[in-house]
C-alpha cells in the first residue's frame, strides 16, 4: 500500500456507458455510469457475478471496445485503441498454439520489431519472473492451466506495459492451482511493480489480492456498487479475522442486491 | 524366491499377464491380420484360376511377374518407373497450381468481406461439379496433350484446398487477434503471425483431400485419353485383356497414391509440431 | 459472453456484390463466344446452353434420350451404389470399431482397397460387368463405401470410455455395450458419412459413365464432345452440378431434423 495513493492517477473512467446496438434499437444495455480511478501501481480489484459487463469492462480500458459514452483517461491522455501501454491477460490463456512459451512471450518485443537477441533476454526474464524456467521451448499444449496463464501473465508483462489487465484470469484452474496463483500473481507484482486493474466474481480472491475493490451490480446494466479499501498488510491470510470481517461485509451486500 | 515388497510393486508398473492360450492368439489383432492377409491371397489365387470370373482375373503371382517385367520391357517407350512419374508429375504439377492459387484466396476470403462477396457466389456454383465432369471440355479446349491432364487436376484439387483454407481461417478464435492488437500489432501481423499459422492445420488436411482428389482426376484423365501413365497402364491392360496388367496397375496406384499421402503428413508434422494427432485413421 | 454475438449490420454493397459477381461471370462468359473471343466450337455461350436444355426437355436427339431420361438413369445408378454402400459399409464399419476379431479380419482388405481411386476400378468392372448397370453400381459402391466405413469406425471408437467402463460396472456383455451404447454414440459420424458418401458416389457416377454407358448425364458429356457440341457438355455439366447440390441440400436438412436434439 506504500506506494499507491494520491501518487498520481493513472486511470479515469469518466462516466462510461456501453450499449450494443443494431438496427437502431438497444440489444444489450452492458455498463451504465461507470466512474473511478485507478492510482499509480495500485492493485483494484473489480467485483461482480456474472453477467455483470465487468469483462467489458475491461476490454473497453484495453481499448479493444469503444463506450458508448464516457471516455477512458490514461496519463490524462484518452484511450483510442488497444496498445502496448496496457497488457491483457485473457480468461482463456489465449496463447498461440503454434508457439513455443518463448514464442508466446517474445511476442510483444517481436510485434515492435525489437531485435531477436534483445527480445530473448527480455523473454527469458520474464519467463523467469513467473518461474517457468526450462520450459522456454514447449508448446502449450504440453503446458497445465496454471502454467498456461503464467505463460500468459509473463507475455503481457514481456511489453513492458504500464497497466496490466487481467480479466478472470483464474477463472478456468481448480481450486487449488487457483490459491497457488494468487499468491504468485501477488509476488509477481511486488517484484515488479505495474497498476494493475483484476477482474473476478470470487470474493475471497478479491479481498486477497486488491488494495481496492470495486463491486458491481449483479444485473445488467453493470453499475458500480461500492468501493472497499483493503487496509490489509501483504500478504495475506484467508482466516485472517480482519480479512474474513471485510469478506462478510462484502458477502452480505451482495445478497442484499439479488 | 523372493517375495515382492510394496515397494517393488509401485516401481515395476504392474502387467497383467494372462496366459497364453490358442484362444487368445486367435483373438490377437495382428494374428487375424496375417491370417485375413493370407486368407485374402488364397481365395484371390483360387478364384482366379478356377475362372469363376472368367480370364478376367489373374493371379497374383502373375500380377507380380507381370510388374517386374515392366521394370525393364518398355511400354510405350517408357518402364514402369517412367509411367509412374508421368502420373505423379501431373498430379503434382496440377495441384502445385491449384494449392498456390486457392490456399491464398482462401484466407482472403476469410479475412476481407469484399473479396469473399465477389468471389464465393461464383465459387458455389462451381463447387458441386464433380472434377472428371470437365474432362471433356479439358480435351475440347486442350487436345489430347499433357496440358488437359493438368487443367483436370488443377479444377479437381482447387475446391478443397479452397474450401479448407477458408473455413481454417474462419473457424480462428477471434480472440487470438485481439491479442496481436494489445500486444502492440497492426492488421498485417494479425495476418501474418495469427491467420497464416491458425489455418495451417486445417490447410493441410485440403491438402490430403486435394491429393486423392488430384489422383482420381489424373486416372480418369490418363484413362480417358492419354499415351502414358498408370491410368494408362490400366487402360493398356483392359484393352490387350491382359487382367494382371490391369490389377499390377492398381496396385502401383494404391502405393504410390499412399506414398504421397504419408509425404504430406510427414509434412504436416514437420511444419506443424504443435498439432496434437488424435488417435484415428 | 452473450452479447458478442451481435454484429454490426450489412452493408448494402455487401448484399450487392454477390449479384454483381454473378452477373459479370455470366456476361463475361457470354460475350467471349459471342464475339469470337473462344471459339463456338471450344465454349458454349449461356443462351445456346440455355437453348439446348430447353430442346432437351422433349427432344431425345441428338444423343438418344430426353434430359429427365439421362439425369434418372444417373440417379438410378449412384442411387443403388450409394444405398449399397450404407447397407453394406456402416454395419462393417460400427462392427470393426468395436469387434477385433472383425477388425482383424476386414482391416487389411479395407486398407488396400482404400488409397486406390474408385475410377482405377473402371477396366476391371469392365471385364467382369460389361458396360451395363452394375459395373457403374460397382464403381459408386467402392467410391462410397469408404467414407460410411471410416466415419462409422471412427465413431464408435470416440464412444466415451467413462460410458463403457459405467456399462461394465452393469455387467452389460460385449455385445449389449455395442447395441446399446457404441452405436447410438457413433450415430452423428454415421450422419457425416451420409453427407460425405453421397458426394463420393456423385462424383464416381460421372467418372464411371464417362468411359462407359449409353445412358445418363456422363453419357450426355461424352457425347457432347464427340459431337463438337460445347453446350451439350456444358448441359451435362450444369445439371450434374445442379443435382448434386439439391443432394446436399436434402440431406442437410434431414440431418438437421433427425438430429435435432443430439449435439455434434
Amino acid at each position: 500500500m506504500e506506494e499507491c495513493g494520491r501518487a498520481g492517477v493513472k486511470i479515469s473512467c469518466e462516466k462510461l456507458r456501453k450499449m450494443f446496438i443494431q438496427k437502431g434499437k438497444i440489444q444489450v444495455h452492458v455498463l451504465e455510469d461507470i466512474s473511478f480511478e485507478v492510482f499509480h501501481n495500485e492493485f483494484v480489484v473489480i467485483l461482480g457475478p456474472g453477467q455483470s459487463g465487468k469483462s467489458t469492462l475491461l476490454r473497453i480500458i484495453a481499448g479493444l471496445e469503444r463506450p458508448t459514452e464516457g471516455r477512458v483517461l490514461l496519463d490524462g491522455k484518452e484511450v483510442k485503441g488497444p496498445g502496448p501501454d496496457r497488457g491483457l491477460v485473457f480468461q482463456s490463456y489465449m496463447l498461440f498454439p503454434w508457439r513455443t512459451v518463448m514464442g508466446n512471450v517474445e511476442m510483444g518485443p517481436k510485434l515492435r520489431g525489437i531485435p531477436k537477441d534483445e527480445r530473448r533476454k527480455v523473454g527469458a526474464h520474464y519467463i523467469n519472473l513467473v518461474r517457468l524456467d526450462g520450459f522456454e521451448k514447449h508448446y502449450p499444449h504440453q503446458l497445465s492451466g496454471g502454467m498456461k496463464q503464467r505463460v500468459g501473465i509473463a507475455r503481457a508483462y514481456a511489453n513492458n506495459p504500464d497497466v496490466m489487465l487481467l480479466d478472470e484470469p483464474f477463472g478456468q484452474l481448480d481450486a487449488q492451482t487457483r490459491y497457488f496463483m494468487e499468491k504468485e500473481i501477488i509476488r509477481i507484482w511486488e517484484t515488479e511493480k505495474r497498476t494493475v486493474l483484476f477482474v473476478t466474481n470470487n470474493i475471497d480472491e478479491a479481498v486477497y489480492l486488491g488494495d481496492r475493490i470495486i463491486t458491481l451490480e449483479g444485473k445488467l446494466p453493470g453499475r458500480m456498487k461500492s468501493t472497499y479499501t483493503v487496509n490489509l498488510p501483504r500478504p495475506r491470510e484467508h482466516t485472517d479475522a480482519a480479512f474474513l470481517e471485510l469478506r462478510e461485509t462484502i458477502i452480505e451486500e451482495s445478497q442484499l442486491s439479488l | 524366491m523372493s517375495v515382492s515388497t510394496l515397494a517393488d510393486e509401485i516401481r515395476r508398473p504392474v502387467e497383467e499377464r494372462a496366459p497364453i492360450t490358442l484362444l487368445r492368439i486367435l483373438r490377437n489383432e495382428y494374428f487375424l491380420y496375417a491370417v485375413s492377409l493370407v486368407l485374402f491371397l488364397y481365395i484371390w489365387d483360387w478364384v482366379a484360376k478356377a475362372h469363376i470370373l472368367g480370364k478376367s482375373l489373374a493371379t497374383p503371382h502373375q500380377v507380380v511377374t507381370e510388374l517386374a517385367r515392366l521394370m525393364t520391357v518398355k511400354l510405350a517407350g517408357k518402364n514402369l518407373v517412367g509411367h509412374i512419374w508421368d502420373s505423379t508429375r501431373r498430379v503434382l504439377v496440377g495441384f502445385t497450381i491449384a494449392s498456390v492459387i486457392a490456399v491464398p484466396l482462401g484466407l482472403l476470403m476469410a479475412l476481407n468481406r469484399y473479396v469473399n462477396a465477389i468471389v464465393k457466389p461464383v465459387f458455389d456454383i462451381f463447387k458441386p461439379m464433380p472434377p472428371i465432369a470437365w474432362i471433356s471440355i479439358a480435351i475440347l479446349w486442350f487436345g489430347i496433350q499433357e496440358g488437359s491432364k493438368v487443367f483436370i487436376i488443377v479444377i479437381g484439387t482447387f475446391v478443397p484446398c479452397l474450401l479448407n483454407s477458408y473455413n481454417g481461417a474462419r473457424l480462428i478464435d477471434p480472440e487470438l487477434y485481439d491479442v496481436v492488437r494489445v500486444l502492440g500489432g497492426h492488421r498485417r501481423h494479425e495476418i501474418v503471425q495469427v491467420c497464416f499459422p491458425a489455418a495451417f492445420p486445417a490447410i493441410f488436411a485440403g491438402l490430403q483431400v486435394s491429393l486423392s482428389v488430384g489422383w482420381t482426376c489424373v486416372l480418369a484423365a490418363e484413362l480417358v485419353s492419354s499415351q502414358s501413365g498408370l491410368g494408362w497402364i490400366i487402360i493398356q491392360g483392359m484393352r490387350l485383356t491382359k487382367p494382371e496388367l490391369v490389377i499390377g496397375g492398381m496396385a502401383i496406384i494404391a502405393l504410390v497414391a499412399w506414398t504421397t499421402s504419408l509425404l504430406v503428413t510427414g509434412l504436416e508434422k514437420l511444419i506443424c509440431p504443435w498439432k496434437r494427432q488424435i488417435e484415428g485413421l | 459472453m452473450a452479447y458478442e454475438a451481435v454484429r454490426v449490420k450489412t452493408p448494402l454493397i455487401l448484399k450487392i456484390l454477390p449479384v454483381a459477381s454473378i452477373l459479370l461471370f455470366f456476361g463475361a462468359w457470354e460475350f467471349t463466344v459471342d464475339t469470337g473471343i473462344v471459339p463456338s466450337t471450344m465454349l458454349a455461350a449461356p443462351s445456346s446452353v440455355l437453348k439446348l436444355f430447353i430442346a432437351k426437355l422433349t427432344q431425345p436427339n441428338p444423343d438418344g434420350a430426353v434430359l429427365s431420361t439421362h439425369a434418372w438413369t444417373s440417379i438410378k445408378e449412384a442411387g443403388i451404389g450409394y444405398l449399397l454402400s450404407l447397407l453394406i459399409g456402416l454395419p462393417l464399419g460400427l462392427l470393426m470399431g468395436w469387434f477385433t476379431t472383425i477388425r482383424g479380419l476386414f482391416r487389411p482388405i479395407f486398407e488396400m482397397i482404400r488409397p486406390i481411386p474408385p475410377v482405377a476400378w473402371i477396366p476391371l468392372c469392365i471385364f467382369w460387368f460389361g458396360i451395363g448397370l452394375w459395373g457403374k453400381v460397382f464403381i459408386i459402391w467402392i467410391g462410397a463405401i469408404v467414407p460410411c466405413v471410416i466415419n462409422a469406425w471412427v465413431g464408435v471408437s470416440m464412444t466415451n470410455p467413462t460410458l463403457i467402463q459405467m456399462a461394465r460396472t452393469y455387467g452389460a456383455t460385449d455385445r449389449q455395450i455395442f447395441t446399446k451404447l457404441c452405436i447410438p454414440s457413433a450415430l452423428p459420424m454415421v450422419f457425416g458419412a451420409l453427407q460425405i458418401a453421397l458426394a463420393y458416389a456423385w462424383t464416381n457416377l460421372v467418372a464411371a459413365e464417362l468411359l462407359a454407358a449409353d445412358s445418363g448425364l456422363g453419357f450426355l458429356i461424352t457425347m457432347g464432345r464427340r459431337l463438337g457440341l460445347p453446350e451439350m457438355v456444358v448441359l451435362g455439366m450444369v445439371t450434374v452440378g445442379f443435382i448434386g447440390a439439391v443432394i446436399g441440400v436434402v440431406i442437410d436438412v434431414v440431418e438437421k431434423r433427425l438430429l435435432a436434439g443430439i449435439r455434434r
